[in-house]
């Protein structure tokens, strides 16, 4: 029997879980950064920025942003590696990869754009100075897998960055369970014409590894130096490892 | 994590605008530095465009280690209070990072063009500039006038030629004091033959 995985808090089989989370991504395509905005308030580019002053980028670098979607961290980083340097974009989903890579041809920039699926990388071994998955990683049906992906693409020395949904400040819990499974759902309704997503957005958030636990994974995974900082208390942290 | 990032960055963007420092850093591709920052640690290896990367380390070729020397001095004398480092590890990498860290400098006019125009910036520097003189100046007249003060009205201290003058009249002393220790030495070892003469006689 196929073994089985959660899918939000629903229990569903491993082969099924890729294809109802491309079902959600599909449906929330176009107005994935309207609902970001309005969910976080604009948090998540801050978030988002604070993961890119985090990567120790130069010119001429190259980087690779798994489950990029819409493409907000590719923009950031391009400013950082420049002309000389080289950021891949990657996305599971197509749709989200679409809105990704329209937005930066109607930018004017055009990045490598791969669709392909983050516990599979059709990508050299060492090649990478920094691989990058924001808000990708709960999704995906094996972490582990996806995190030995990508310590394999990257250089020795090279850093990953994972800035996921986390444990939030436990005082503060009863208020974000009410906005999360309320609000969110109900905001996914009259914005995006889609409740069910929101819902599964909040579910798949609690049943993500919390910041101690991803921590111990990326070490198993072969990071080094692992650590994490906590934004805007616990909702959200960035994970940073090196390979060594 | 923010200091790391915040100390990488900062210390990549000091050797960008100091003209020849990453191509002598450079030479050092791949060899790692470690900043004992005594409440933190940096490890960092020299990449191949010559910056610093944040890296994992076990045994670093370098050690550079801030005294407290150095830090009293730093505000003071900028570039200058490098010396007062401890320094350990490769030579040859030590001499390349000490060459390189005398001859950063901070362009604070270009960091600040891009965010309020080119007049704006070369303007707030100059004021800058004016402030800190202003402040060093005044530091450096209130440090006269409190030790003028001490010295000459409240002679809670000596004078620095009173003090001298002192000096001189205790290395006098001591000289004396001497002189009469090794004429009474003389003397006692003198007796007990001058005493043999007289029973003699």
């Amino acid at each position: 029997m196929d073994k089985t995985t959660h899918f939000g808090y629903k229990q569903v089989a491993e082969s099924e879980k890729a294809a109802k989370v491309a079902e959600v991504f599909h449906s929330v395509a176009a107005q994935y950064d309207v609902m970001n905005d309005l969910m976080s308030a604009g948090l998540h580019r801050l978030w988002k920025r604070f993961a890119v002053a985090q990567a120790g980028l130069r010119p001429g670098m190259k980087v690779l942003d798994v489950a990029g979607g819409t493409a907000d961290l590719t923009r950031l980083f391009l400013k950082e590696v420049g002309e000389t340097g080289t950021v891949l974009l990657t996305d599971i989903n197509f749709s989200m990869l679409r809105e990704g890579r329209d937005r930066m041809l109607n930018e004017g920039k055009t990045p490598p754009t791969v669709q392909c699926d983050g516990e599979r990388l059709p990508f050299p071994d060492n090649y990478f100075d920094c691989v990058s998955v924001a808000f990708g990683l709960r999704n995906m049906t094996h972490k582990d897998q996806a995190l030995a992906e990508m310590n394999r693409v990257l250089k020795p020395g090279g850093r990953l960055l994972v800035l996921e949904f986390s444990k939030v400040w436990k005082p503060l819990e009863p208020a974000y369970d009410l906005y999360s499974f309320k609000l969110l759902p109900l905001m996914g309704k009259l914005v995006a014409n889609d409740a069910g997503s929101y819902q599964y957005l909040a579910e798949s958030i609690r049943m993500h590894p919390g910041q101690e636990e991803l921590k111990a994974m990326m070490e198993t995974a072969g990071f080094a130096k692992v650590s994490f900082h906590n934004l805007t208390a616990g909702v959200v942290a960035l994970h940073k490892g090196f390979k060594v | 994590m923010i200091p790391e990032a915040l100390f990488e960055r900062s210390l990549n963007h000091l050797l960008r605008q100091s003209p020849g420092a990453t191509e002598a850093l450079r030479r050092h591709a791949g060899s790692s530095v470690r900043f004992d920052l005594t409440l933190a640690q940096f490890d960092c290896r020299i990449a191949d465009d010559g910056c610093f990367s944040e890296a994992v380390v076990d045994i670093p070729d370098a050690v550079i280690r801030p005294t407290p020397a150095l830090l009293a001095r730093l505000p003071f004398f900028g570039r200058d209070a490098w010396r007062f480092a401890e320094y350990s590890g490769d030579p040859a990498l030590l001499a390349t990072l000490d060459r390189v860290f005398k001859q950063l400098n901070w362009d604070v006019e270009a960091d600040l063009a891009p965010l309020v125009g080119d007049i704006a910036a070369h303007r707030l520097h100059t004021m800058g500039r004016g402030a800190l003189a202003g402040i060093a100046h005044t530091a450096s007249a209130l440090g006269h006038n409190a030790s003028e003060y001490l010295v000459e009205e409240a002679e809670l201290m000596a004078r620095g030629v009173d003090v001298a003058r002192f000096n001189h009249e205790v290395d006098l002393l001591a000289d004396g004091v001497a002189r009469l220790d090794a004429r009474l030495r003389l003397l006692e070892a003198l007796r007990p033959l001058q005493e043999a003469q007289a029973r003699t006689v």
